[in-house]
């Protein structure tokens, strides 16, 4: 098995395939000043779907993750991973934050067998191997020795999925990951993620503010309301895969799909200005 | 040329300019008010070999190691503590300012009163001075610890035990080298000046003692010692340690 560097996996391994259903279950939430962000709000993910939520800025989609991870509790209605309550230390689930959140005191390495090593089910051997073979996937295997501040920040961002990849989470959620990024690197990233996800399986929940990064990753785009609302509108992306940034992005219907949602989000922030 | 001087590090000068000042102000006194370096020399040839340095130092060293080890204990408990608890934080830290702005020697008759003569006393004062730049330090560095890593750790299924162990103690590790410098620095002034005031043995008792019977020699070679094991700690062991431990804090 080599991958998209070329290189040679010493310890590659069969790659378990799972998939998680994700089941928000007409949920209301506030925050304790009474700002109000969700209501009534109801989503499903089927197992191995690529879920993007698409929203502009102070929306709800930061405070939705964090629902879903369970660091926050809905006020009423149920949130839930192949029917589990969701708690943010749960095994299926997995979670690649905004910026990397890689602890600065443990090389590329250790911290993606952080995880590994809080599970303890593998011998230590076994955890560097798969930390490894992670850390190969995302093309950083040369970096094991480094230290964070080392790295550039798409680099440390590739460490924090792969670190989140490790785990072989069920559900996989993703909250504006390369917002922070340059659109180089970003695109580069988009495209790594479907292939990592078309290896891997797992349900993804993904969220951005960028039209385009939406449609090049979705199953599915689910356009959010501003707070507080819920869902404004749907829309399945019919492009075939594996896609590619030289191919995809310049597609007429992938160009159609853009005019598409550009008009959503205008009609959202316009409603919501409209209020105001 | 000029390159060549800015190269140079200019740290290694101040010694030997102390030095020569030393001499030039010196050969200006009589040797009883102001003696020559090599005259403390020779006084600290004759408190080495009849044994009478090695065992002041040993008592200094003991009472350091007594007060400075309580102090460490005490201040991870109450540091770490304030660190999680915001509440505690803010019950402890009027008091924190409180003692910090009394000089710590100022306890010593009290201690010397409670404990009597001797090492217990001594150690108290040593312990106060040391426990509460040590303690707020502590806590600066539990709350350092950026609320991003800890989820991601929490993500990442780790317990709460895990969590103190794997994510707490280690980010808050360069701050815990630093109160220990802190600390024993602290510990140290303390330990001197109490020693100065009541205690029958110690490099502090040595310079005091040195001035009461009149012989410069004597306090010179006390205060040198003083500086020169402070020196030693702080450079060989505290500033490693800091410096192993914070090369990743830095960015
Ligand atoms: N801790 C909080 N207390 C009160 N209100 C909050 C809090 N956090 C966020 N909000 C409000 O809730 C709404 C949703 O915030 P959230 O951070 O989820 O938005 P977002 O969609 O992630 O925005 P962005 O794209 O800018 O990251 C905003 O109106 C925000 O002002
Ligand atoms: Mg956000």
């Amino acid at each position: 098995m080599t991958n998209h560097n070329g290189l040679t996996m010493a310890n590659s391994q069969p790659v378990q395939r799972v998939a998680a259903t994700l089941a928000i279950d007409s949920i209301n939430f506030s925050y304790p000043n009474g700002h109000e962000v969700f209501r009534a709000f109801s989503l499903e993910a089927k197992p191995g779907e690529f879920i993007v939520l698409l929203g502009p800025s102070g929306c709800g989609k930061t405070t939705l993750l964090n629902l879903l991870s369970g660091f926050q509790k809905p006020a009423s209605g149920t949130i839930t991973i192949n029917g589990a309550p969701v708690r943010p230390e749960m095994p299926e689930l997995g979670y690649v934050f905004q910026s990397p959140q890689l602890f600065p005191w443990l090389n590329v390495l250790e911290n993606v067998r952080f995880g590994l090593r809080m599970q303890n089910r593998l011998s230590a051997k076994e955890q560097t191997e798969k930390a490894l073979h992670y850390l190969a996937l995302v093309g950083l295997d040369q970096a094991a020795d480094k230290l964070p501040y080392q790295l550039s920040g798409g680099m440390q961002q590739r460490v924090s999925l792969a670190r989140a990849l490790a785990l072989e989470p069920a559900l996989l959620l993703m909250d504006e990951p390369f917002a922070a990024l340059d659109a180089i690197t970003r695109n580069n990233l988009n495209e790594e993620t479907l292939r990592l996800w078309s290896e891997l399986g797992q349900t993804v929940v993904f969220i951005t503010h960028d039209i385009d990064e939406a449609i090049f990753l979705a199953d599915r785009v689910v356009v959010l309301e501003i707070a507080p609302g819920g869902i404004h509108s749907e829309l399945a992306i019919d492009i075939l895969r594996p896609r590619s940034n030289l191919g995809t992005r310049k597609l007429p219907r992938f160009i159609e799909y853009r005019t598409a949602l550009m008009e959503k989000i205008a009609d959202v922030v316009h409603a919501n200005l409209s209020v105001l | 040329m000029m390159r060549r001087l800015d190269k140079f590090n200019w740290g290694w000068a101040s010694l030997p300019f102390l030095l020569l000042c030393w001499v030039l102000v010196a050969s200006r006194f009589p040797s009883y008010i102001l003696p020559q370096p090599w005259e403390v020399m020779a006084e600290a040839q004759r408190w080495i070999a009849d044994g009478s340095l090695l065992q002041h130092l040993k008592a200094s060293l003991l009472e350091e190691a007594g007060g400075f080890a309580l102090a460490t204990l005490v201040a991870l408990l109450l540091g770490t503590t304030a660190g999680l608890f915001r509440r505690f934080r803010d019950f402890i830290s009027p008091l924190n300012s409180l003692f910090m702005a009394i000089p710590p020697v100022a306890w010593a008759p009290l201690t010397m009163i409670i404990f009597g003569l001797g090492y217990w006393s001594i150690v108290m004062v040593i312990f106060i001075a040391a426990v509460f730049p040590m303690a707020i330090t502590m806590q600066e560095g539990i709350q350092s610890i950026r609320n991003g890593e800890v989820r991601a750790a929490r993500t990442l299924g780790a317990t709460p035990l895990q969590m103190i162990v794997h994510v707490y103690m280690p980010a808050s590790l360069p701050f815990f080298t630093a109160a220990l410098r802190i600390g024993f620095s602290q510990a140290w002034r303390a330990l001197v000046a109490a020693e100065m005031i009541g205690a029958s043995k110690g490099i502090g008792w040595m310079v005091s003692m040195g001035g009461q019977i009149g012989n410069t020699n004597q306090v010179l070679l006390g205060i040198v010692i003083i500086g020169l094991i402070a020196w030693l700690m702080e450079s060989l062991v505290f500033k490693r340690l800091e410096k192993h431990y914070q090369t990743w804090r830095a960015h």
